[in-house]
């Protein structure tokens, strides 16, 4: 539950009007009430379904995603006064405001002539009586979950202003079996865990998978034949192949924003520097020349910076440098060490794992490392991933002894903490663009 | 005898003894319960914003006071004319200096002088011009008007000073009809708003208010909203948005701006009888200080 920062408003300023002949009180509030909204999410209407529970499982599945960002607090059905038959006549509204919803989405999923689905909604501001919004969609049959995350998405943008993020997906590693014999595989899944598949068999251990943010590729770290190599894998093709071909062992790849160029560390000896490769003409930069470990780099969403983890101070901290290298700024400087940053696809934080007298928390801070802000801690939380729009980050959490790592988010305020379904343990999540 | 003595001596100082113990203790230094006074804490901004006209108002040679209807024009009462003059029969009915002018210290000294007088010969004083010499050198504009003798205040007529004017509460009343505001009339607004009601308005869409959590770009949330009310209270037209923006986000906090106002109706806790003055509300919504916060 969200409800904090009630309070009444500050400041009051009650005058006359200078503009015109009568007195308009004026009054200015700065505190609100930040609150979950109260939406109503009837079933949408089946029209000529096949499976007579897909309209059910769409309004699900809506309602499911809504909840889960925190700021929505769908009603329970059993609540609703009027029973929506038809979505192309306006609502009851005082029916809707009698159980105090603020928002309504009544929507309609039909089959087509050519055997696609259809799928209507429309989105309403019960206390002001308006439309907000609206759209259609059509889609092969078997993707109706899909529709049902685009759809959450433009209720979410509209009703925040933000960008959504639940038609995306998550690639990570899947852990199975007894603790000192773990099959680590590669899958994918959406958002909210549904529509698990595997990527990779499981013969090869596999690390830190990333996914570029323009296309449908992941680029990972695996320990193949010989040394531990960076790998890039196309989700579409099944496609697999090394990037570039390093002397020593390659790690924590990401790709550049423009998914053209990919970023890694290469172990030379005791230290590591982090190189940049770029995808097409397979030309290679170095970027820090350390006797240190430098590893983690992380692209600015416009390009011009990175930021990555080093110990070149003595303990790991968070640098900041231009993209093309030179001098790096250290940014963090809380107690304890400072690994695995992530820069926030808004551009306005660096998401990290922080570790100080044995715990592990996740955390974020602005680029210049001030307003640090811890979201969660534990025994061990890692690997931060961020959202499509900024608003939320996944990490996994391994709570020790037999049991294993498990995928988690928590959004920015640090209020709102999940649990995502996963079929066995899982470690490394990476968090997709959006689809559309 | 030695024994007597010494009987009546322990005596004597055992009474001594217990009379000091009776009539010096310490009473219990017992505070009384004192009602409380509800206080309203107003800053200086907010006093003078009661007591002056319009802060944007332009400047006026002559201040006139704010006057939204013609009242009836009649000229003050005179309190003194109501209660039947009577006899001044102590020497210390002083007749007043008039009440326009207030008594500096010369005009005290030569009342004072003559307080040995006997009551008749005051009374003929009292009847001259009132001001001595010595005052008129330092006042240079004198009243003109001749002093009328002070009554004697009689119990029995508290009613005669009460006054009967029936109190105008809705308007400003006047002689003459001035709508321009300006700045500087010494009295107070005739029907203030009171700080409870505005705090009350306040406070009901502070709680219904839900701003956008962790927006980014805060500068560009706020919104502003004109309101106009009904006497019951309610929205008498649709809320006018007079802040302008195309982004999502600006386009969502002016919705949940807008989704307040309308949640927040009957706004039943401003008062009927200053319903001129709540009719018309222009209402910022700023979340800077609780994103940033």
């Amino acid at each position: 539950m969200i409800a904090l920062g009630a309070g009444a408003a500050v400041g009051v300023l009650a005058g006359l009007s200078s503009r015109s002949a009568h007195a308009v009180l004026r009054l200015d509030v700065t505190q609100g009430n930040v609150q979950q909204l109260p939406i109503a999410l009837p079933d949408f209407v089946g029209v000529g379904l096949p499976d007579p529970g897909a309209a059910r499982g769409v309004t699900q599945i809506i309602a499911a995603n809504l909840q889960r960002s925190g700021l929505f607090a769908p009603i329970d059905p059993a609540a609703y006064i009027e029973k929506i038959s038809n979505i192309d006549t306006q609502p009851r509204f005082p029916d809707w405001r009698a159980i105090n919803a603020q928002a309504l989405v009544t929507g309609k999923l039909s089959r087509m002539q050519d055997g696609r689905l259809g799928a209507d909604f429309h989105l309403w501001d019960v206390f002001a009586g308006q439309r907000l919004d609206g759209k259609q969609y059509q889609t092969p049959p078997d993707n109706w979950r899909r529709v049902a995350h685009i759809i959450s998405d433009a209720i979410y943008e509209r009703l925040t202003g933000e960008m959504g993020y639940f038609d995306s997906r998550i690639v990570f590693v899947d852990e199975s079996g007894p603790k000192e014999r773990r099959v680590k595989r590669l899958a994918i899944m959406d958002q909210d865990g549904a529509n698990v598949k595997y990527l990779t068999r499981g013969d090869d251990l596999v690390l830190t998978p990333r996914f570029s943010p323009k296309t449908q590729e992941i680029t990972y770290m695996s320990y193949g034949p010989g040394s531990p190599r960076v790998f890039l894998f196309n989700i579409e093709t099944g496609q697999r192949e090394i990037v570039g071909n390093f002397p020593g062992m390659t790690f924590a790849p990401r790709f550049s924003p423009d998914g053209q160029r990919v970023i890694m560390s290469l172990q030379q000896g005791g230290n590591a520097n982090i190189f940049v490769m770029d995808l097409r003409s397979k030309a290679t930069t170095r970027l820090t020349d350390t006797a240190a470990i430098d590893t983690s780099p992380s692209y600015a969403p416009d390009g011009g910076r990175i930021c990555f983890e080093s110990d070149r101070g003595g303990r790991q901290q968070i640098y900041v440098m231009a993209a093309a290298g030179g001098a790096a700024q250290r940014v963090s400087f809380g107690e304890g060490s400072y690994s695995t940053p992530v820069w926030s696809p808004r551009g306005d934080a660096i998401a990290f794992t922080r570790q100080y007298q044995g715990r592990f928390s996740i955390g974020t801070m602005r680029p210049d490392g001030s307003g640090e802000r811890i979201l969660t801690e534990g025994f061990h939380n890692e690997g931060p991933t961020w959202s499509p729009n900024g608003r939320v980050l996944m990490f996994f959490r391994d709570p020790g002894g037999n049991a294993g790592p498990t995928l988690h988010t928590v959004d920015v305020t640090g209020r709102n903490e999940q649990r995502v379904p996963t079929p066995s343990y899982a470690s490394d999540p990476a968090w997709s663009p959006l689809l559309s | 005898m030695m024994r007597t003595g010494v009987t009546i001596s322990s005596i004597g100082h055992a009474a001594i003894l217990a009379w000091s113990v009776l009539t010096f203790a310490a009473k219990p230094n017992e505070a009384k319960p004192i009602a409380a006074m509800p206080v309203d804490i107003i800053s200086a901004s907010e006093l003078s914003q009661m007591t002056a006209g319009a802060r944007t108002a332009a400047k006026v040679e002559t201040p006139m006071p704010l006057v939204d209807k013609i009242g009836e024009v009649k000229p003050p009462d005179d309190p003194i004319a109501k209660v039947a003059a009577t006899e001044i029969k102590a020497a210390t009915d002083v007749p007043p200096v008039p009440a326009v002018k207030p008594p500096t210290p010369a005009q005290k000294t030569p009342a004072e002088s003559k307080r040995d007088l006997i009551a008749e010969a005051l009374k003929k004083e009292a009847a001259k011009k009132p001001e001595p010499k010595k005052a008129e050198a330092k006042a240079p504009a004198p009243p003109t008007q001749q002093p009328q003798p002070q009554p004697k205040f009689d119990p029995r007529k508290v009613e005669a000073l009460l006054d009967k004017r029936v109190p105008q509460r809705l308007a400003a009343t006047g002689d003459t009809l001035n709508s321009v505001p300006s700045l500087g009339t010494p009295s107070t607004m005739a029907a203030q708003l009171s700080q409870s009601e505005l705090d009350g308005l306040r406070a009901r869409l502070a709680q219904l208010w839900n701003p956008p959590a962790g927006a980014s770009n805060p500068d560009e949330l706020v919104v502003l909203v004109r309101i106009q009310l009904g006497p019951d209270g309610r929205l008498s037209a649709p809320p006018m948005v007079l802040s302008r923006g195309q982004s999502p986000l600006y386009i969502a906090a002016r919705d949940g701006a807008v989704r307040a106002v309308f949640r927040g109706q009957p706004f039943d806790m401003l008062r009927l009888e200053h319903y001129d003055q709540w009719k018309d509300i222009e209402i910022t919504f700023d979340p800077r200080d609780m994103i940033r916060g």
